[in-house]
Order: structure tokens, then sequence, then C-alpha cells
């Protein structure tokens, strides 16, 4: 019955009973792709079969941007990749810049990063339940996490002066230390934020119309996930315990403990399931870095080598020569001005996995910068994922696969 | 799912009740933004730019050396000088920040060797031209004038002098720096 798209050109098949395929474009300004995301389907009545999502709305071209701006500059266009989780890009950043110029970061800017890291992934999936709910139809969700993202926004505006786009993270440390305000404020978050999950779960945990619409929705199996790429959550959800947290540890996830949640079937509701447990565990690794941050009170937040903020166009390196009247004139010879070479850091971002590649060629400025992001693998998932399905649970899957679009494009 | 859940809604009326406990207990968390209640951001919040006043010339702080300008990611900031032949120091003749363009980063205040530009907690401003959101030198002193009426002095930006930043890393005057 279904008609695949290539064939759709060679209408003298059967004429007799040919039925020419309905194709719906869906976007790039429709309020629940999450942005400017464009779908053209193929259907069978509402049925989906075929998916062709069209991208590059929202290209800036970050990465050929990044090689026109020096190395702390590009942090600043970090921010404007997944801008819902800022300081996850500023820190992926940072680690493969530390990891080309082989700085060491102090144990409290590594204390700090986990810290700011987590608050972003609680505020990424707060905003990921609330837009989901509602697109699936439960309104009040979404008044409920707004509410509680806004707390933490406001602690991101005490830490670093902004609420979205925060550049906190700098290569060698960051930029600001906490004060005691912020740690007393986060406190009284982490205390209450696991009753605030549960009133979530209340209500949507177990009604009807939630679990219709959910559960048995898109399921992915371990060994199709892989295939596609899938990370985070998603991969999750699938049942394989993969968090580059555990398996690659970066700043100091090694010092604290937490769980990796996993699903079993690998529907949309493991996935919602996956992602609530996920905050919980987030609240608990803050609780943990702050009663570590008592220890490291009083520390340099920023390592002794990191590089200035206005990286020099070239170095010279003083080298005396005899001079017949003067003494000795330093004339030097050009050194790089960062190591020659190329580094690869990847972490856990709240939407999967979210690698940084970088080239050096010893100026101030990253000669390629390449970004792997989760929402571009998500995407091309999307067609695999919804064959079969009605439209309306094309918006299940496009939330439950939680993609930023500015994250996508880049 | 039970039968007796199944024909009396119960996961429903729980939702409901939780709803029904937040409107009649809880306090709203809602702004009356413009009307009734202003929002004060947290110190170090990086809005409006200004060009800080020297308290007892009158004068900018800025010393016309160019970092600002060096470190800016979206290139906004354009500074002219000349050099003063008697005490062969540099003095602006103009210094422009484009504000459309500026990512407010807050790198040049961080850059900045003697605090001279700042990025105040004003969050409140707009313009109906392009040209009203283009800050030449006496609007960012002017800038400075309205933020700072309403600060406790000495004012001091975190950015200024970063907590936590080592002490040798910083320039002297950002050392010794306590406000203005």
């Amino acid at each position: 019955m279904s008609t695949p798209l290539i064939e759709i050109t060679s209408k003298e098949v059967s004429i007799n009973n040919y039925e020419e395929p309905f194709y719906l474009n869906l976007g790039p300004q429709h309020p629940s792709t999450h942005g400017v995301l464009r779908l053209v389907l193929e259907l069978e009545g509402e049925t989906i079969i075929g998916c062709d999502p069209r991208i590059g709305y929202l290209h800036r071209g970050v990465e050929k941007l990044a090689e026109t701006l020096n190395y702390n500059q590009t942090i600043v266009l970090s921010d404007r990749l997944d801008y819902i989780a800022s300081v996850a890009n500023n820190v992926v950043f940072c680690l493969a810049f530390e990891k080309l110029f082989g700085i060491e970061v102090p144990r409290r800017a590594k204390l700090l990063r986990t810290i700011v890291g987590e608050m972003a992934r609680i505020s990424s999936h707060l905003l990921w339940l609330a837009t989901h709910a509602l697109d699936i139809g439960a309104m009040s969700v979404f008044l409920y996490c707004f509410r509680d993202r806004e707390r933490l926004l406001n602690i991101f505006e005490k830490i670093c002066g902004a609420r979205l786009t925060h550049s906190y993270v700098r290569i060698g440390g960051v930029r600001l230390d906490f004060t005691q305000e912020i740690i007393e404020d986060l406190y009284q978050f982490t205390e209450e934020f696991p009753q605030l999950i549960t009133e979530y779960e209340t209500l949507i945990d177990v009604n009807r119309i939630w679990l219709e619409r959910t559960k048995e929705i898109a399921i992915v199996s371990a060994e199709t996930a892989i295939n596609l790429g899938l990370t985070g959550p998603v991969l999750r959800g699938s049942g394989v315990a993969y968090d580059i947290r555990k398996v690659r540890p970066y700043d100091a996830y090694s010092e604290v403990e937490f769980e990796v949640p996993v699903g079993e079937r690998g529907d949309t509701y493991d996935r919602y399931k996956v992602r609530m447990r996920e905050m919980r565990q987030s609240n608990w690794i803050i609780k943990q870095c702050l009663d570590k941050l008592k220890e490291t009170e009083g520390e340099s937040i920023l390592a002794e080598d990191a590089p200035d903020l206005l990286l020099p166009e070239r170095v010279r390196e003083p080298e005396p020569k005899p001079h017949p009247k003067k003494g000795f004139v330093f004339t030097g010879k050009e050194v790089p001005v960062v190591p020659v070479g190329e580094a690869f850091a990847s972490i856990e971002s709240p939407k999967g996995e979210l690698a940084v590649y970088v080239i050096s060629d010893g100026t101030n400025k990253p000669w390629r910068l390449r970004i792997r992001t989760p929402s571009f693998v998500h995407i091309s998932a999307i067609p695999e994922l919804i064959r079969g399905h009605m439209i309306a649970d094309l918006i299940a899957v496009i939330g439950t696969l939680d993609i930023v679009l500015g994250d996508c494009d880049r | 799912m039970r039968l007796i859940e199944r024909i009396f809604l119960l996961e429903i009326f729980k939702g409901l009740a939780l709803t029904l406990k937040k409107f009649l207990f809880a306090k709203p968390v809602t702004i009356q933004y413009p009307e009734k209640e202003k929002v004060k951001p947290a110190p170090g919040f990086r809005g409006r730019h200004a060009l800080v006043r020297d308290p007892e010339s009158g004068n900018p702080l800025c010393i016309a050396c160019m970092r600002c300008v060096k470190v800016c990611p979206s290139k906004c900031i354009y500074i002219e000088y000349e050099v003063e032949p008697s005490l062969k120091k540099r003095k602006i003749i103009r210094y422009d920040i484009e504000a459309i363009r500026c990512v407010y980063c807050g790198y040049c205040e961080e850059i900045c060797p003697v605090n001279a530009v700042v990025l105040t907690e004003v969050f409140e401003y707009l313009g109906f031209k392009r040209e009203e959101l283009y800050f030449t030198k006496e609007k960012l002193l002017q800038n400075w004038d309205e933020f700072i009426i309403q600060q406790k002095r000495p004012y001091l930006n975190p950015f200024w002098r970063p907590r936590g930043y080592p002490e040798k890393m910083l320039p002297v005057k950002k050392r010794t720096f306590t406000g203005v």
C-alpha cells in the first residue's frame, strides 16, 4: 500500500489504481515543532508513511564563525547553540580547549561547573516536560514547571548576571565564585525540589490521557537506538545504560554518587520516566557538590596558567643576541600562542552527547571547530520513529526527542 | 488499572485536587510586572552599557587601551583617541557602543584594567530607531549618571573584581579598586 518517496515520479506504473500520495507540510512556523523545524509528511489517511525533515532555518554558521574569533570568544557563540542549557555548551567548549592547552582546572571550579551543569539539566528537563505536556494537552503541568524553572533562572542571574546566555565558564575555570546567598538559595531549592517533582507526577503520571498518548508510541529497541545514533535520555529510555558522566567522567562527576536511570520498553512513556528520575539524580548531585564546596572554601576558581581573556595574536620568545654597541638585543622568533594539535571533548548535555573537536594551528583562533550536537542526530531519527503512527503522535515524538533547533542548525 | 479506578476517574480527581489546593492555599507566583511590581535584577546583572564617570574630575576613566575593542566577540565597540602631548596620556574622543550588536557577555568590563566600562543593572530601555541604541560617549556617561543615583556608593560591579580570582592575575588597578 505504501508508496516510497522515490517512486512517485514514475506515474505510468499502474494508471488504474494509482493513488497520488497526500503530502502535508508541517512547519517551519508551527508552534509544536519547538522552533523552526519543517517536516514534509507523506500521508495515507491519517497515518504517516513517510517523513522528511527539512532543517536549516536557524543556521547561523557557528562552526565557521568560530574560526574568526579567538578561543575565549567562541564560548560566547556556544551560548546560542542549545539556548535552554547554555552552561552545558560552555563546559564542553572549555573542556576541549583545556585539553588542547593542557590546563588543569582547580577543584573548586570543577565543583562549580558540576553544579551549574546539573542546574542546567534540571531547567532543560523542566522546559521539556512543560512543552511536551502542553503539546499533548496537559496545560497545568506547563504552569507548574515554569514556576519552578523561574527559581533556577533567578539563581543563574545571581551567579553570572544573565538568565539565558550565561557565558559563565571560561578556559581554566569559571568567571565568578558563588556567594553565600547563592549557596543558601540552592540548598533551599534542593530541599524543596523532590516534592515539586511529585506534584508533576500527581498530575500526569497515571493520567489516562497521558498514558494513552505516550504508552506504546515510538518504540525504539536498544539496537535501533544505537544504530540511529541516539544518545542521552532517549537511548537510556531504551534500556542502554550509557552515560558519559559514568563512562568518561569529566569535571567533578567522578567524586559524586548518582544512578543512571534506564527504561525498559523504550516508548515515549519510558523516556518521560527516565527524565523525571534524572531530575531527582541531578538534584542529589547538586546537594553533594554543595557539601563538597565547603571543603574548598577560599580556593582559587581559575587555574594559574589560564590564558587571558584577550589572547594575543602573536607571541615572541625573547632571545638575547649580542649587539656590538647595545650589549644584547632581544629579537626573538615567533612561537605558537597555543599548542599546535587537536583535541576532542564530549559531555552528557541534557539532550544527549554533546561533543567538540578542535584543531589548532598555533594562532589564537581555532583552525577548525566541529560540534556534534544531539538534536541534529535526533531529528534524523524522526522518520524512523514515526513510521506507521498518526499525525497526532508526531507531536509526541518531537516532544519526546527533546530537540532544540538552535542546537541542530547551529 | 483497577475497575474502581477506571470507573470513578480517581487519578483525574487527584490531579484536580492538587490544582484546587494550589488555587486556594498557595501564594500567587505571578508578578504584576509593569503596573504594580518592579523586578529588581540581581547585583551584577549584565544590562545597559555605561562609561564610568570619575567622581572627582567628571571625565570618563577610560585610558583608551583598546583592550575592550579587541576582546569584544561581536566587535561592537569603537574608540578614537588622541595623545595629550604634555602628559603623554591617551584621551578618548569617541567611545561608541552599538547596543544592538552587543551580546552582553561582559568581557569588556572584565578585561578593562581601570574599570571604566560597565554593564549596568538597567534592563528597561528601548529605542524606536537604530540610532537611539547607538550609544555615544555622552550617552554612555548619561547612562552612568542615571544608574548611579539609584545605587549605594561606593559601587563595585562583581565583574570588575571577579570573586575568587587569584590576586596576581588581576591588573594592579583592579586589585586595589574599592568602587566608585
